[in-house]
């Protein structure tokens, strides 16, 4: 590794820290990490699972989803979710929190890569997401019984690669977010047609024919796939070697993709002295 | 003119104001089409992934709700949700937003009523409540084939003019509070996070343990739900439509009654500790 890249390395390491930083002086926001997954989205999404119940037993998704561990099923999908909402909202509309606040053109006159504000973004939006599944996922075992195998474990490379390609996904949504003025909308829309598209909420199976291609492209919908089949035993959509093939092409093309666009948004920006606008 | 008329006359121009900083960011309207169709439909395709096509399945959501029709049931559901959302996140932190602008102390510099003040931002909502009601119902008429004839389509808009005192009671009460402790995101989504979890948006209450289910008839979203579902869907109601309609009457009386106390006591701590234009 030459000193270039060494420096960015620690310029991203830097960038980490401060957003790590930010987030601790809110406590009330780090808790809502946890929380506003848990009344938002998971307990009336186990609610609404308990009134199809038959003698306790979630019949109907054990015939959809091939688990009948509705708070497994619901759980693990928050994980997956968590995953996207960090590209959407941490990595990409960060970028407009900056230039609200004004900071955005300092930042990008540091000799620092426009990449790597984003990659730093990336390893915090990433740590937080993961501690918050982390406590998530064991409320989910703990208090609503969900029945996780240890075999998850095997699948905890699969969001390592799913990571990778949120993050070119990220790329792609910031480069969206620099061009438009009022992106609140379009990050927000996009991020849950994405997370629910990726089965979050349900198998994708029971998506439109049409959706359901759209779900075949994208990446965490493997991911969450193999979390399911490891930990919990539900049917998967392919063979998983495929699944995990496929997540090893997604995180090559994507990171290629999206540091492309990045690139060229970042370029014609900067020849339109637009940066400082919004 | 008297002072009754002069101040009708300023919760009009409040409610006009509000209207025109809603028309300027037209990326709200794209929001106010696109949430009230994805949101429950997103609930519907979890639906149809519980119930698996099974008859059993289905038939232990009939018995749990009172109704088969799953889409109807959910959509309503949702459709309070975003109201109520709408509420919390516009007038009901709207005296914050003018705190932030710093546009607050010159409002309490005129002469109008302080519930010109608390009430007059709810007024343009209204009509985004019917505009989303009406989009909702015209989903479940075109695309889920349920059956709203003018006479139901009336019953509902009666359903929704009673909960307008309780909710924006609700709306006014939480702006008062967000002005006195100046935390909003978190407060919105707490607030929001209760409605959700003992409310009924997407399950039937009956099934929720005896002490969640005493909650849940305190809260007024629940009755605008179930009274909801009892006109359009034929669901069966909580107590009875006309006692739930008076409960929540009720309820709107008082809750906007202690809004108006809780405003007062912000405004004299306020003025008191001189804090108005501090955030």
């Amino acid at each position: 590794m030459n000193d270039e890249a060494r420096a960015e390395l620690r310029a991203a390491w830097a960038i980490a820290r401060k957003e790590l930083r930010i987030a601790l002086r809110y406590p009330l926001n780090a808790v809502n990490e946890v929380l506003q997954p848990l009344y938002q989205f998971l307990l009336p999404s186990l609610l609404l699972g308990a009134t199809f119940l038959v003698g306790g037993r979630a019949i109907g998704l054990q015939a959809s989803a091939g688990t009948d561990d509705l708070a497994g099923f619901l759980f693990l999908g928050m994980i997956v979710g968590g995953l996207v909402s960090t590209a959407f909202w941490e990595i990409a509309f960060s970028f407009k929190r900056e230039m609200d606040a004004g900071t955005l053109e300092p930042a990008w006159l540091t000799p620092t890569s426009p990449e790597t504000l984003v990659i730093g973004r990336a390893i915090s939006g990433l740590l937080i997401s993961g501690i918050a599944s982390a406590v998530l996922l064991g409320l989910g075992i703990v208090v609503f019984g969900a029945s996780v195998s240890p075999g998850i474990v095997l699948a905890l490379p699969a969001l390592l690669l799913a990571a990778f390609s949120m993050i070119g996904i990220g790329y792609l949504v910031a480069s969206a977010v620099l061009l438009i003025r009022e992106p609140t909308f379009l990050v927000d829309a996009t991020n849950f047609l994405f997370a629910m598209a990726s089965g979050v909420a349900f198998p994708v199976l029971v998506l439109p024919i049409f959706v359901r291609w759209v779900a075949y492209l994208l990446p965490t919908t493997y991911a969450l796939d193999l979390l399911r089949a490891h930990a919990i035993g539900a049917r998967p959509l392919l063979p998983l070697w495929m699944e995990w093939l496929a997540l090893v092409g997604f995180a090559l093309v994507m990171l290629w993709i999206g540091r492309l666009v990045f690139g060229r948004t970042e370029r014609r920006m900067r020849v339109q002295g637009t940066l400082g606008q919004h | 003119m008297n002072s009754t008329a002069m101040d009708l006359r300023a919760f009009g121009a409040a409610g006009m104001k509000e209207w025109r900083l809603l028309r300027r960011y037209p990326s709200m309207f794209l929001g106010f089409l696109f949430w009230p169709i994805v949101l429950p439909l997103a609930y519907v395709l979890q639906a149809r992934a519980y119930s698996g096509e099974s008859q059993a399945a289905l038939d232990a959501f009939a018995r749990n709700t009172g109704t088969t029709q799953i889409a109807g049931f959910l959509f309503l559901g949702w459709a309070t949700y975003m109201w109520i959302s709408m509420i919390l996140w516009g007038p009901g932190t709207s005296l914050r937003t003018e705190q932030i602008r710093g546009s607050l102390e010159a409002l309490f510099l005129t002469p109008v009523s302080r519930l010109v003040i608390l009430f007059g931002p709810l007024v343009s909502q209204v009509a985004w409540a019917i505009w989303m009601f009406g989009i909702v119902g015209g989903v479940l008429v075109v695309f889920f084939g349920v059956s709203i004839g003018p006479g139901e389509a009336l019953r509902a808009l009666g359903v929704i003019l009673v909960a307008v005192p309780a909710l924006y009671g609700l709306g006014a009460l939480f702006a008062a509070v967000v002005l006195r402790f100046g935390e909003v995101q978190a407060m919105v989504q707490g607030v929001r996070g209760v409605f959700t979890v003992f409310c009924g948006m997407s399950f039937p209450i009956a099934i929720l343990p005896e002490w969640a289910h005493r909650v849940a008839l305190t809260l007024p979203p629940t009755y605008l739900i179930g009274d909801l579902r009892s006109v359009l869907l034929g669901s069966s109601s909580l107590v009875g439509t006309i006692p739930d309609l008076a409960i929540l009457l009720g309820l709107g009386t008082v809750i906007s009654a202690l809004a108006v106390v809780a405003f007062k006591r912000t405004e004299r701590h306020a003025r008191r500790g001189g804090s108005l234009a501090q955030y």
